[in-house]
């Protein structure tokens, strides 16, 4: 325990002092004041959307403005903050040929990895907490908004997935660093394998919807058809850790938002009725709703991180 | 030629006969004027009443035309007196507007007059005679007439004399809690503008009023004009506890000279009213998709009749199902309660939330609606599916930090 965590704080040390920590943070705190501000202002402007939410401070998380909300800012590029803080925490080590001189020290060696992770992830927790704390205290000043405990209750929910999916990317470059010896390789295998995750998989998904379930002319008007291209279309997605991520947090940011399918079936007499009661669910509901989604993401994130720690302790160091 | 012979014969006779009557004609009515007033006495006057016997009702009053001519070739003055009538009965001569004692007839002509005679209320039934006397100024001629007047008993009076009430429909059929309206047309045969009281006997406790057409007051007289006829409108509202059965309904329309009656029947039969709700007057349920959700509540037959074949329907989402135990109740007695059990299935699409579930209970005549708000919630049963993963995968990591770890 000594070890790791002296490992831990010499981490969180290095992350905190290096440029690259410094340039990230200031590129995120940018964002979060410039999406906080926009949010803001387009708040202020449709005050009648405000009059109709029963939580009008989660919608400073969920409002685009007119760029882009909070939740898709750290969907997109919140693994980005994963990847630069682990892409290279093993094989820079050794590269410099500290990491012998680490393990010949009286430390464990996975007090090493689990240190090294430990670190990221509360790196991450600092991170995207301050920028909840960011663009609450912004609006606070700006809309003048009070959060209730229903909203603090489900911004820490929210916060809480969003660090477990943050730290799956870490978890990932930091298999990458531990894979590849060169410094290179393993930060553009991990951006490459974000890009692709991130972004591939939603056309992949739509590439085998049209060859399985192709919508055409004959069959659009019948909502079957439809709803199978879209069924299989989002199975395929979740494929991806971030479609996985914004459907875990859609029904955690917003309320009124009752399923997390893009499409749902509804005959005109149950949208009548579903209708009749405008209420947004209860927090253990959206809970219950989004846990599927949320389940798989901590898990896989818990599983990158086991075969990080498989491999590293397996790995042949001293050469 | 035969034709115009035969003619020719015939029209000789022809005009002689119309030369005849041209002379004739204009000459022999003047002739015989000239003729008749030569044969006018110097002097003549008689009085006649027109109608020589009237029968009165009690308490009716009667205006008898008189008339008084003057047979002679003079003018006169004529005077005219009540010589005798019954004690207490007021009895005078007049015209249109004024009380007259005296006449101008001129010569050959004969002049009306009105006798009115109004006996006093309570005049026995009888036979009353009146005499008037018709005397010229200077008292040398006099002409006297009777009237004989009959006063009958007040039983055969009712007999609607001097109003008619009309009812197209007497008999009126509905439920106790409704607001019935009889229509009845007043026509007043007197001669004069009178005001008519309204009156009507019902049931203790059961609200009747008048009312005009078409007009939402209540009166409680009327005016007529002489010989009109007017529509009033009887509005009933029963006592709302009475009893389902027969009512029957007097109206009578009447002011001093004349009354009237009218009988109308009210059927009633009973109130339809249905009372829902359940027994703790909670209206929301929850249900787990595609699991039922049950919940009772009452039917109750609040009215006075009973209601017979009562359905359930109710008013939910495609795919839901929603079924009633009993199905329908064939009978429900007044007063009767019934429990009825409902189990409410969501379909497993069914989105988280609350919906509304509508349940109408439809007995014919009334019907009712609960709304219930049925709040869906995801079963559970995935969550701890979810949660023994991460256990697992957790187990998983210890186990790997206990084999691989220490190193």
């Amino acid at each position: 325990m000594q070890g790791l965590y002296a490992v831990f704080r010499k981490e969180l040390c290095d992350h905190f002092s290096s440029y690259r920590f410094v340039i990230l943070f200031a590129v995120i705190a940018m964002v979060s004041f410039i999406t906080s501000y926009v949010v803001g202002i387009h708040m202020r402007q449709n005050l009648e959307a405000l009059s109709n939410t029963k939580f009008p401070f989660l919608m400073l998380f969920s409002t685009t403005g007119t760029l882009f909300s909070m939740v898709q800012f750290v969907a997109f590029f919140g693994p980005l903050i994963g990847l630069v803080l682990g892409f290279d925490s093993i094989n820079r080590e050794r590269a410099h040929g500290t990491l012998i001189k680490l393990i010949s020290q009286p430390i464990y060696r996975d007090a090493v990895i689990n240190g090294k992770f430990l670190a990221g992830v509360v790196t991450i927790s600092i991170m995207l907490l301050s920028i909840v704390l960011v663009i609450t205290g912004f609006g606070l000043a700006i809309v003048g908004v009070v959060p209730g405990i229903e909203e603090i209750w489900r911004l820490t929910v929210y916060l809480v997935i969003s660090i477990f999916y943050v730290s799956l990317w870490l978890g990932v470059s930091i298999l990458f660093s531990i894979l590849f010896r060169s410094i290179a390789t393993s930060a553009l295998a991990s951006v490459a394998l974000w890009i692709f995750l991130s972004f591939f998989v939603s056309l992949g998904a739509d590439v085998v919807a049209n060859t399985v379930a192709p919508v055409n002319q004959q069959n659009a008007a019948n909502p079957e058809a439809v709803l199978r291209n879209t069924r299989i279309k989002e199975s395929v997605g979740l494929c991806s850790p971030m479609v996985l991520y914004s459907r875990a947090t859609a029904t955690i940011i917003d309320p009124m938002r009752k399923t997390n399918r893009a499409i749902v079936l509804m005959g005109p007499m149950e949208e009548l009725l579903a209708s009749r009661f405008q209420n947004p669910l209860p927090l253990s509901q959206s809970l219950i709703v989004v846990f599927p989604h949320t389940t798989a993401l901590i898990a896989i994130t818990l599983i990158c991180f086991a075969i990080s720690y498989t491999v590293f302790m397996m790995q042949e160091i001293r050469t | 030629m035969r034709l115009r012979g035969n003619g020719s014969l015939l029209s000789v006779p022809m005009v002689f006969l119309v030369a005849a009557l041209l002379i004739a004609g204009p000459v022999s009515p003047a002739l015989g004027a000239e003729k008749a007033k030569k044969d006018l006495p110097e002097r003549s006057i008689t009085v006649a009443s027109e109608y020589t016997g009237v029968v009165l009702a009690q308490g009716d009053e009667a205006s008898i035309d008189l008339i008084v001519t003057n047979g002679g070739r003079r003018n006169e003055n004529v005077n005219l007196k009540v010589i005798s009538y019954p004690k207490d009965w007021k009895v005078w001569i007049k015209t249109y507007s004024y009380r007259v004692t005296g006449v101008h007839v001129k010569s050959d002509k004969s002049k009306s007059l009105t006798l009115r005679v109004e006996p006093p209320k309570k005049t026995r039934p009888g036979q009353y005679n009146i005499g008037i006397q018709a005397q010229t100024d200077d008292r040398r001629l006099t002409s006297t007439c009777q009237v004989g007047i009959t006063i009958k008993g007040k039983k055969e009076e009712v007999k609607s004399e001097g109003v008619n009430i009309i009812t197209s429909y007497p008999v009126l059929r509905g439920p106790t809690d409704a607001k019935f309206e009889f229509s009845l047309e007043v026509e007043s045969k007197l001669e004069k503008d009178t005001i008519f009281n309204l009156t009507a006997q019902g049931p203790k406790d059961w609200d009747i009023n008048f009312k005009p057409a078409y007009e939402d007051k209540y009166i409680s007289s009327l005016r007529l004009k002489a010989n009109q006829s007017q529509t009033v409108a009887v509005e009933v509202k029963p006592f709302p506890l009475a009893k389902p059965g027969k009512y029957p309904i007097v109206v009578k329309v009447s002011s001093s000279q004349a009354k009237g009656e009218a009988r109308l029947t009210l059927v009633l039969t009973g109130t339809y009213k249905l009372d829902v709700g359940t027994p703790n007057g909670l209206l929301s349920l929850e249900a787990i998709r595609g699991k039922k959700a049950n919940l009772s509540f009452f039917v109750k037959n609040s009215g006075s009749a009973p209601l017979n074949n009562v359905q359930f329907l109710s008013l939910k989402p495609e795919n839901w199902k929603v079924e009633f135990k009993p199905e329908r109740l064939e009978a429900l007695e007044p007063g009767g309660l019934k429990q009825i059990e409902v189990s409410i299935l969501p379909t497993e699409e069914a989105l988280v939330g609350d919906y509304s579930v509508g349940i109408n209970v439809n007995a014919g005549k009334v019907s009712k609606s609960l709304e219930f708000r049925v709040t869906v919630r995801a079963s559970t049963a995935w969550g701890w599916i979810g949660i023994g993963i991460i256990v697992l995968v957790v187990v998983g990591l210890v186990i790997l930090f206990i084999r691989l770890g220490r190193r």
